[in-house]
């Protein structure tokens, strides 16, 4: 896609293009209810000096962020925070809009995150707050990763009567293809054309593994489902009408499968892609000072631990993350971050996403129309 | 001592100062290399970039299609993580896609097809370095132009111009050290001889006035020699003053052993008169031997070089008619003829009037005494100069010389000192005057001019 931000400027040219922006943006959120405004105020503690005070705009769900703003809270109670959480979509527009509005902006979608750092709208931290922050998990000091939310498979214990689960993307492509006719249906995954975050997993997984044409193949062959939200996925398989869910975001499916014993996670242990969550101070932030002490509070080991505990956000901190790091060494060696690069404004382009869109669905149609490959 | 003051320090200053200047120039020069050697460096990704952008331009539904390589992106971007802008244009300038909205080469040429140019811009009000291909499809049916632009911000520039700068610098002020120790030790080499000098001078000892034997560089040579011709007349002036002392004490001896003797003579007698004709002898004696001490005493005051009498204006006429008063009786006393010729109108010199009168005395004293029986002063305008000349025997030519030397006696005189003429020789040199022996108009006779034609005015 353009530059919003130019969309915007020149009146919105292409109507056509604006509002299919709109309907691919708007799925980048994975939230339930994206459509409730959600708010938390938290006023500080003396109410008689309001001196310091923080705005932060995030798509970052009310579950997961509560927690992580009251430990903030607890820790500042001088300052007066408002939290609001939107779709991505809302949070990139309304930040181009009002700039000097927020303080902290918080989004999954990495490309529009990425760009808005690119193109100046963040502020570079104070270089002693990230010492201890992995290179990977940040750029120019502007933008902070400080989630680690692996893209997953999910899997109904009913998929176990018809084959062995797939535990990597190899397996599900040949059990795809094995029981194309069992699974008819039975498989939901992301449609690329309509959510955001399904369109960057499918530029990933293309960018990553040389056979992914195959497997989009593959999906066609089984007629999957194509939905755009992982809640949606996670409703489906919960109640037992998909057997099996690919590329759903695994701090959500994480805590949906603990509560549905019927559901398996699996982090695939060829590649799994990674998500992280981008925070940047805004360039014109109205209180850069809280700003930062909120970023460093991100980035701290008592914020970090807020995150491994009390969400299935995952930490990225060395230290927190220590013993699962450990177990990431040891099966999970595939994890692969999206990497903090300029390689993420690919996805924003227009033409770049038109062209792999086609290239998806001819193969997906490709896959639907042709019998199963016997084996 | 401050260091501008030694010839030490003004040779450091004057050689370090322009080596301070050829540093700086250098600076500056490696500071501008590095920054083209940076960017000539960076140049080559934006270059790659564009052609692996261009590469994936194709012609799709009648519109010019795009499949972005991401890597193309990221090559831009490497440890310095800089922000990356790309655009896609067509052949009439029509934005096509890309991050930002980058602007046309400035330049006043047009670039050539395939071939990239490189330009910085401000956008976003960032400096960036932008790279432009213009350049067209390769395809069977359609070959429409387009042109890549990319651009991104100069950290990693930056950062390797100031290593190289970093780099040259040391290289640089490396050699600046050396070359100012070598300075350092030059400087003292070349001044060695001096300080070989110094010592040779300070060791001597202080009485000794023996020439300086040192072998030394040209230029010092020269100062040797000039010390040496210096040395040499101290000794002259030094034999001189010894010759005069011994002159001296020889003169004063003399009539004082006469005292003694007359006075042991005449203790031996009884008779007053002999007593009386004993005293009158010595009082004569001891008068002269006074005269004789006085006279001493001014030719040493006037050979002292530390004496600066100062003079005024005074008219030669005036001070001619003065003496002539005062030496009337005497002259008349001896029967000689005393007389004045003074010019016309006042001879007006500048003089030490008690010199002037000093020297008067002596010359009219000399004639009194050696003159004959007639004497006449004269004063003259032009040049400014008084005469004494007189009638008696006057002083053959070869003689003039030694007769202004101290004690030198032409006649055999006993009330004659012999200082008279070098008394009125060193008054002449002070005034920077002339003295010039001469015989007298009249043909027999001396005539002394005391010439105030080169004296200052």
């Amino acid at each position: 896609m353009c530059n919003a931000k130019f969309c915007q400027r020149r009146g919105i040219r292409h109507r056509v293009l604006g509002r299919l922006l709109a309907l691919w943006v708007l799925a980048w959120s994975h939230a339930a209810g994206a459509d409730e405004a959600q708010t938390l105020h938290l006023p500080a503690a003396d109410p008689m000096s309001p001196s310091r005070s923080l705005a932060i705009h995030a798509a970052l769900d009310m579950p997961q962020a509560t927690p992580l703003i009251k430990a903030f809270h607890r820790h500042y109670p001088q300052i007066d925070v408002r939290y609001r959480n939107m779709s991505t979509l809302e949070l990139y527009q309304g930040f181009l809009r009002d700039p000097q509005g927020v303080d902290v902006v918080i989004s999954s979608a990495m490309p529009w995150q990425f760009s808005l750092a690119n193109d100046g709208h963040a502020r570079a931290l104070a270089p002693k707050t990230l010492d201890h922050w992995p290179e990977w998990a940040q750029w120019r000091r502007e933008l902070v990763a400080f989630t680690f939310e692996p893209v997953v498979m999910v899997y109904h214990r009913k998929l176990t009567d018809v084959a062995k689960p797939p535990t990597n993307h190899a397996r599900l492509l040949s059990l795809l293809q094995e029981h194309q006719d069992r699974l008819r249906g039975r498989v939901a995954t992301y449609d690329p054309a309509e959510s955001g975050a399904g369109y960057s997993y499918a530029m990933e997984d293309a960018r990553l593994s040389p056979r992914y044409r195959e497997l989009v193949a593959a999906l066609g062959g089984v007629k999957a489902n194509l939905e755009t939200t992982t809640s949606r996925m996670l409703e489906g398989l919960a109640s037992g009408r998909y057997w099996l869910g690919y590329n759903l975001l695994g701090s959500y499916a994480r805590a949906f499968v603990d509560r549905h014993p019927q559901l398996e996670y699996v982090i695939p242990d060829d590649y799994a892609l990674v998500v992280q969550r981008l925070a940047f101070i805004a360039d014109e932030a109205p209180h850069p000072q809280a700003a930062e002490r909120f970023m460093r509070f991100l980035v701290s080991r008592r914020g970090q631990q807020v995150i491994d505990r009390d969400t299935t956000l995952g930490a990225v901190h060395p230290a927190v993350v220590d013993r699962s790091a450990q177990q990431r060494a040891s099966s999970h060696s595939a994890l692969r971050p999206m990497e903090l690069d300029p390689q993420l404004l690919a996805a924003l382009d227009r033409l770049k996403r038109r062209a792999l869109l086609s290239r998806w669905q001819r193969a997906f149609q490709q896959g639907k129309a042709s019998p199963a490959i016997a084996e | 001592m401050t260091p501008a003051k030694s010839l030490y320090g003004r040779l450091l200053v004057w050689l370090s100062l322009p080596l301070i200047a050829l540093g700086s120039l250098l600076f500056t020069q490696a500071w501008r290399d590095s920054r083209a050697a940076a960017d000539h460096a960076f140049d080559r990704l934006l270059q790659a970039a564009t052609l692996s952008i261009a590469e994936q331009v194709q012609w799709q539904d009648d519109e010019l299609w795009l499949d972005l390589p991401p890597a193309a992106l990221q090559m831009l971007s490497g440890r310095d993580q800089e922000r990356v802008f790309y655009t896609l244009v067509d052949d009439s300038g029509r934005y096509i896609t890309g991050n930002a909205r980058l602007p046309a080469y400035a330049g006043s040429r047009s670039p050539e097809a395939d071939t990239v140019v490189y330009q910085d811009v401000q956008w976003l009000g960032m400096t960036v370095r932008e790279g432009i291909r213009p350049t067209r499809l390769e395809g069977w049916q359609n070959r429409e132009r387009f042109t890549v632009r990319v651009a991104h911000t100069r950290e990693g520039r930056q950062r390797l111009a100031g290593d190289l700068w970093w780099n040259s610098l040391a290289a640089i002020l490396g050699m600046g050290l050396l070359s100012l120790a070598l300075l350092l030790l030059a400087v003292r080499a070349a001044l060695a001889p001096l300080t070989r000098l110094r010592h040779a001078i300070r060791s001597r000892h202080p009485r000794s006035l023996s020439p300086l034997t040192l072998i030394l560089p040209g230029e010092l040579a020269e100062l040797r020699d000039v010390i040496n011709q210096l040395l040499a007349r101290m000794r002259r002036v030094r034999t001189n003053q010894e010759r005069f002392i011994g002159d001296a004490s020889h003169q004063l001896r003399t009539p004082l052993a006469g005292i003694s003797a007359r006075a042991e003579l005449a203790l031996r007698q009884d008779s007053p008169e002999q007593w009386h004709e004993a005293l009158s002898t010595i009082q004569m004696t001891s008068e002269r031997t006074g005269r004789l001490a006085t006279q001493l005493l001014s030719l040493t005051r006037l050979d002292n070089p530390e004496y600066a009498p100062a003079p005024e204006r005074l008219d030669l006429n005036g001070h001619a008619r003065q003496a002539l008063h005062e030496h009337w009786p005497a002259f008349h006393q001896a029967q000689v003829d005393l007389g004045l010729d003074s010019a016309d109108q006042p001879v007006t010199v500048k003089a030490t009037p008690w010199l002037l009168d000093e020297a008067l005395n002596n010359l009219l004293d000399n004639a009194r005494r050696y003159g004959a029986d007639r004497v006449t002063v004269r004063t003259l305008s032009a040049p400014p100069a008084i005469q004494v000349e007189d009638n008696g025997v006057g002083i053959a030519p070869a003689q003039r010389r030694l007769a202004l030397r101290p004690f030198h006696r032409l006649y055999d005189d006993p009330g004659g000192s012999g200082l008279g003429l070098a008394i009125v020789d060193s008054i002449a040199r002070h005034h920077g005057a002339r003295l010039v022996l001469d015989d007298s108009e009249q043909g027999a006779g001396l005539c002394v001019t005391l010439s105030f034609a080169n004296a200052a005015e």
